[in-house]
């Protein structure tokens, strides 16, 4: 009998031992009570973390109800809040939750992932349970529209200046889902101390054969023309948004824009900006590590004085500031790919908030959204992105490159990111893994990377 | 009465498995079957709707040319790693078996890495072969060597893969085959060595005869380990450079998240399971076979 009470205590333990891995949060009573979704409260184990919002004992309205006289407006409220963005940025949007947390008592969880940010947000979309608040680093209308709460009735919607309306609304309905705190202005970043030992003037690379050449006379100065960090393959992906528009889509005259969008686009169109990257790892214009380098060592090369162009965006400055602050760095527009053609600029999302449609803390997510758009947060945030704001007023702090900001956003035309405006949800990956396989000098890569674009890109357009 | 009791006894037992039963049914049996379904499906991975597309998956995998070189670098990820951790971790336990100074401290060494998470090691490893920067052609740079871009080029990639997953767990095997050497009745090597049999003779006829199932866990172990290999690649090359040495596992993440397909992902991940379980099977019958005739 003894033995057989010691034997039962003993499976017991272990089977709560075994259950313990997989322990969640108690859902909270509240969440049933509250909202019109299906799963509200209940929470996920990613990585260790715990992600979506846990809720207190009262709704909003009633804590603002009964606790306006004793406490602050959402006190006991917890709202959930995800960002793919990381370091000095992350760490500007984090002092102004802090503020917005010790004004209205509300306790935001902030989590900022990483590189696994998309996964795991695609892993909350299917399971429909998203936190109150996420950044949507340009998919708000393509990918996360269908989850996210149409913000057009926000008091701060008018203050969006034209070019940021250009970037976040969705064109069918009119409706923003997101709050862009910055605009992405983009174009090439360069090393100023590389080309003036190289003697290249940014100004004279109208084309991308004025562009080539320049990189013939940076690599005779014995330095690395282009680096691309390719093991974080998206950087291989960067080269072709940036370089497909002025193929593809800048020229007012002969562009692809409606065929791309339609379906009927001739994917042997492709080929002239595959065959040029192709021409130039011939010509040794990349890094010899390109397949196997990584990010890190992509923003450390450029600090380093060790390369000439890379195609990044401007966020990516400041990173490289970080690694060397006496750095002299600067941004060029994107070349054209004729002389019928003018050298771009592309535009798109940075940091963008939105908020989950279906969230039961919707009042509380959508004045910390409002708070975020308030003039000296949204410059806190924008300074530390080295981007523009995205209000009309609002100046924020973009850093070295400001002047060659203002001067190329005067002087030239800005078109969105090629593959959120014109590819289909999806498409990104197939440009990366072509590229990889350019670069790679793989038989037939070029041919075979046309082909599988236009298989990709037939399949995607199924589906959507 | 006593036969009742008996088998009221034998019953209170079987209500000790429902736990692990029901366990292993929520996250073994039931994602399988999800993944089953999912494989017929055209699902991006985060839509609210996705429709039935039949067969097409499977179409797709048998006409898609990333799962040749996938399915070769598996292969190799598996039965590589499998080799050379035997072979080598048979090695250390032979020779650690033996008594001398420094032994416990040698056995720790050759252990330790099996308790660094792969990812880790994965990246511990990047950092000595990476082109710019990396310890390896650094080393080659004060013998006025080039560098070397270690793993630009995919096969020398998969090898390299196939180096350090070996060495992070050969000391597992070394642990397995320690646990069986010391099984075997010394009696056995000085009967052996009345009889005049030399020491490979011993090897032969005692050895590995009697370490068979000790064999039987270690190759079963390292192969399913090795042909679901994930973390070092990830870490390494994330699959690259292209497709190059993606394994299966790896393949399954890159197609669910980056390329937004789970119903392929998991039509791969089905392919992968039936691949996995038919080594496993034959393995099982051949090492029950040679266990029945020792």
């Amino acid at each position: 009998m003894k033995r057989r009470m010691i034997s039962l205590v003993l499976g017991m333990c272990m089977m709560v031992s075994l259950m313990v891995g997989c322990s969640q949060k108690p859902e909270q009573m509240e969440n049933e009570e509250k909202n019109a979704t299906e799963n509200v409260g209940s929470t996920e184990n990613a990585g260790g973390e715990s992600e979506d919002a846990s809720q207190s004992a009262d709704s909003g309205d009633s804590q603002d109800a009964s606790n306006d006289a004793a406490g602050k407006k959402y006190e006991g409220i917890t709202l959930s809040f995800m960002s793919n963005i990381a370091g000095v940025q992350s760490e500007a949007m984090e002092e102004v939750i802090a503020q917005f947390e010790a004004e209205t008592g509300a306790s935001v969880e902030y989590s900022s992932p990483g590189a696994s940010y998309e996964e795991l947000m695609k892993t909350k979309m299917a399971a429909n349970q998203l936190p109150d608040l996420f950044t949507t680093h340009g998919w708000s209308i393509a990918r996360y529209g269908q989850y996210l709460e149409p913000l057009n009735g926000q008091e701060w919607f008018s203050r969006l200046s034209e070019s940021a309306k250009q970037i976040v609304v969705e064109q069918s309905s009119g409706n923003i889902y997101c709050l862009p705190v910055d605009v992405d202005v983009a174009g090439i970043i360069y090393n100023k101390t590389v080309l003036e030992a190289a003697r290249v003037n940014v100004d004279d690379l109208k084309t991308w054969d004025a562009f080539a050449e320049a990189l013939g006379k940076v690599k005779d100065a014995g330095y690395t023309p282009i680096h691309i960090g390719g093991k974080d393959n998206w950087t291989i992906g960067q080269f072709f948004d940036w370089v497909a528009p002025s193929y593809l889509i800048t020229d007012e005259g002969s562009n692809h824009r409606d065929a791309l969008k339609d379906g009927s686009f001739d994917w042997s169109n492709w080929k002239d900006l595959a065959q040029m990257m192709a021409d130039w790892k011939a010509a040794g214009y990349f890094n010899t590590d390109c397949l196997t380098a990584d990010y890190n060592a992509q923003i450390k090369a450029m600090a380093e004085d060790k390369v000439a162009f890379e195609f990044l965006g401007n966020s990516a400055v400041t990173e490289m500031q970080s690694v060397n602050p006496d750095a002299s760095l600067g941004l060029m527009s994107v070349p054209a790919s004729s002389d019928a053609d003018e050298p771009t600029l592309i535009g798109g999302e940075r940091i963008a908030i939105g908020v989950w449609k279906d969230s039961a803390n919707k009042e509380a997510a959508l004045e910390l959204l409002s708070y975020f758009a308030q003039d000296e947060n949204m410059k806190k945030v924008a300074s530390a992105d080295g981007a523009p704001a995205s209000f009309e007023g609002v100046e924020s702090d973009t850093g070295i490159i400001t002047e060659d900001l203002a001067k190329y956003m005067a002087q030239c035309r800005i078109f969105p990111y090629f593959d959120r405006e014109y590819l289909p949800n999806g498409m990104w990956d197939d440009m990366c893994i072509t590229g990889a396989s350019i670069l790679a000098e793989d038989s037939g890569a070029v041919d075979n990377a046309c082909a599988a674009m236009e298989e990709s890109y037939k399949a995607k357009l199924e589906v959507q | 009465m006593i036969g009742m009791k008996k088998k009221v006894k034998k019953n209170i037992i079987n209500i000790y498995y429902i736990p692990a039963l029901a366990l292993f049914g929520i996250f073994v049996i039931y994602p399988l079957l999800k993944g089953l379904q999912l494989s017929f499906t055209n699902w991006d991975g985060f839509s609210q709707n996705y429709s039935n597309v039949g067969w097409r998956n499977y179409q797709t995998l048998f006409k898609d040319a990333n799962i040749k070189t996938t399915l070769i670098n598996t292969v190799i990820y598996g039965f590589g790693s499998t080799l050379l951790q035997n072979v080598l971790g048979l090695a250390y336990a032979l020779f650690l078996n033996r008594k001398f100074a420094g032994r416990n401290v040698a056995r720790a060494v050759i252990y330790v890495p099996a308790m660094v998470a792969s990812l880790i090691m994965g990246y511990m490893y990047y950092f000595i072969l990476q082109y710019d920067g990396g310890a390896l052609n650094d080393i080659l740079g004060v013998f006025g060597l080039e560098a070397v871009d270690w793993l630009s080029k995919g096969s020398r990639a998969v090898i390299l893969i196939t180096l350090i997953n070996s060495i992070q767990f050969v000391g597992v095997s070394m642990i397995l085959y320690l646990a069986g050497l010391q099984g075997i009745p010394s009696s056995y090597y000085e009967a052996a060595e009345l009889d005049g049999e030399s020491y490979w003779q011993s090897f032969r006829h005692i050895t590995l005869p009697l370490l068979l199932p000790a064999i039987t866990s270690s190759v079963m172990l390292n192969l399913i380990g090795g042909l679901k290999l994930f973390d070092i690649i990830q870490a390494l090359t994330a699959g690259g450079p292209g497709f190059a040495s993606h394994s299966l596992a790896t393949l399954v993440s890159y197609t669910y998240f980056r390329g937004q397909n789970a119903g392929y992902s998991a039509t791969i991940g089905i392919f992968s399971f039936v691949l996995i379980m038919a080594v496993s099977i034959v393995l099982m019958r051949f090492f029950t076979k040679k266990e029945g005739d020792v």
